[in-house]
C-alpha cells in the first residue's frame, strides 16, 4: 500500500501499528486541511512525502543530475498544490503525487531527448560531466542498464510495496498492462544480473 | 521457492534503489512554496491552473478553454468564432481529460466532420475547464497583433 512511510530510517515515520484503517482516516483529515490551504498540514504532508516522492523522481531518472530531480520534486509539489483541490480521493495521497511526479519526469524526459537532438555536443558533454550512478554494486548497476519504464515499476512494486491497481494509477495503464511490465522487467532484469 | 526468489529480490532492491534525499535548506524551500500555493489556491478556488503549449496560465471553473487562452493573452486560433463549424481550436490533451465536461453533441459532430476522432482531441471552444488540465494546441497559435 502506498500510504504511509515505510523506510524505517525515516524520522517522520508513522507508528508501524497503525492500522489501514487508521491510516484512511489519517489520510481525510489530512487531504481535508490541505484543501483549506493551512500551512502546518502542509509541513506535515511535505514532511512525510518529500523524501519518498524524491527517490521516485530519481530512481526514473537515469542520467540526469540531482539538480534536475531536486527541480522536477520541486514542480510535482507546485502541480500537486494546485491539483489537490481536484483529487477525487479514489487512490491514496502518494499515489496522486506519485502519478504527478511521472508525468513531470515523462515531460522532462520528452524535453530533454527533443533538446538533445537539437544540441547533441551540449548534451553528450552533460552526460559525460553527470557523476555515474549505480557503480557500488551488481544490483545497481543492472538497474542502471535497464530502461526507466522498468525501474519505475520495479521501484513502485518493491521498494514502495504498491498493489497493481495503485502502479497502474500511478502509470495511467491497465492492471494486465503493469502486470507483464513487471513480467519484462524482472527478466530484464535478471538477465542483466546474469551478464556480469 | 519462486517467492522466495521474488523476496531476494526485493530485500536487494530496496537496498539498491535507495537515494540520500536533497539537501536540508532546498527541502525548506521546497516547503515554504508549496504552503503558498497551497494557500494561494484556497484562496481562489474558482481559479484553475492550465497549461497550454508549455505555457501556465489560469482559467474559470467551468469556463471555456478558449476564453481561458484569449482572457490570458494566448491568441488560439478559431476561425468560426467558437461556433464549432471550424474546428481550428482543436486541442490535444497530454493529462487531465477526466477534468474537461464531457463533449456534447454539436462538438462530436464537428470534430467527426473534421475527422479528429482522438479521443484527446476536444475543441477549446466547447471544452469546459473543470480541474487542472496540460494540453497542445493542434494549429498554430496567431501570432502576436503588431504594436503588442
Amino acid at each position: 500500500m502506498l500510504t504511509a512511510e515505510r523506510n524505517p530510517s525515516s524520522a517522520s515515520a508513522p507508528p508501524l501499528a497503525d492500522t489501514q484503517n487508521e491510516s484512511t482516516q489519517d489520510e481525510s483529515r489530512l487531504l481535508e486541511v490541505l484543501r483549506s490551504g493551512d500551512q502546518s498540514a502542509a509541513n506535515e504532508f511535505h514532511d512525510r512525502y518529500a523524501a519518498r516522492i524524491y527517490r521516485y523522481i530519481r530512481n526514473l531518472l537515469s542520467s540526469a543530475v540531482e539538480a534536475d530531480a531536486e527541480d522536477l520534486l520541486q514542480d510535482t509539489f507546485i502541480a500537486l498544490a494546485e491539483a489537490l483541490p481536484y483529487f477525487r480521493a479514489q487512490s491514496s495521497l502518494f499515489t496522486f503525487a506519485c502519478a504527478i511526479a511521472h508525468r513531470k519526469v515523462q515531460s522532462f524526459i520528452r524535453v530533454r531527448a527533443r533538446r538533445a537532438r537539437l544540441a547533441p555536443e551540449v548534451y553528450a558533454a552533460e552526460r559525460d560531466s553527470a557523476p555515474e550512478r549505480h557503480v557500488d554494486n551488481d544490483v545497481k548497476r543492472a538497474l542502471g542498464a535497464l530502461v526507466p519504464e522498468y525501474r519505475e515499476v520495479l521501484f513502485l512494486k518493491y521498494v514502495e510495496d504498491a498493489s497493481v491497481a495503485e502502479i497502474a494509477t500511478v502509470l495511467t495503464i491497465s492492471e494486465h498492462s503493469v502486470e507483464s511490465r513487471l513480467a519484462r522487467a524482472r527478466r530484464a532484469l535478471k538477465k542483466r544480473l546474469e551478464e556480469k | 521457492m519462486l517467492l522466495e526468489e521474488e523476496a531476494h529480490t526485493a530485500a536487494r532492491l530496496k537496498v539498491a534503489m535507495q537515494f540520500a534525499p536533497p539537501p536540508a535548506d532546498y527541502l525548506e524551500k521546497i516547503r515554504r512554496r508549496f504552503a503558498e500555493r497551497l494557500s494561494k489556491v484556497a484562496a481562489h478556488p474558482e481559479r484553475v491552473p492550465i497549461e497550454l503549449d508549455g505555457r501556465k496560465l489560469e482559467a474559470r471553473l467551468g469556463g471555456t478553454v478558449l476564453a481561458a487562452a484569449l482572457r490570458n493573452g494566448v491568441r488560439l486560433m478559431h476561425v468560426c468564432g467558437a461556433r464549432t463549424l471550424c474546428a481550428t481550436c482543436r486541442i490535444k490533451l497530454d493529462s487531465g481529460a477526466e477534468n474537461l465536461a464531457p463533449m456534447e453533441t454539436l462538438e462530436k459532430v464537428s470534430l467527426r466532420y473534421h475527422l479528429s476522432v482522438s479521443s484527446r482531441t476536444r475543441l477549446a471552444c466547447q471544452a469546459r475547464v473543470l480541474g487542472p488540465i496540460e494540453l497542445e494546441s493542434v494549429f498554430p497559435l496567431c501570432g502576436d497583433l503588431p504594436g503588442e
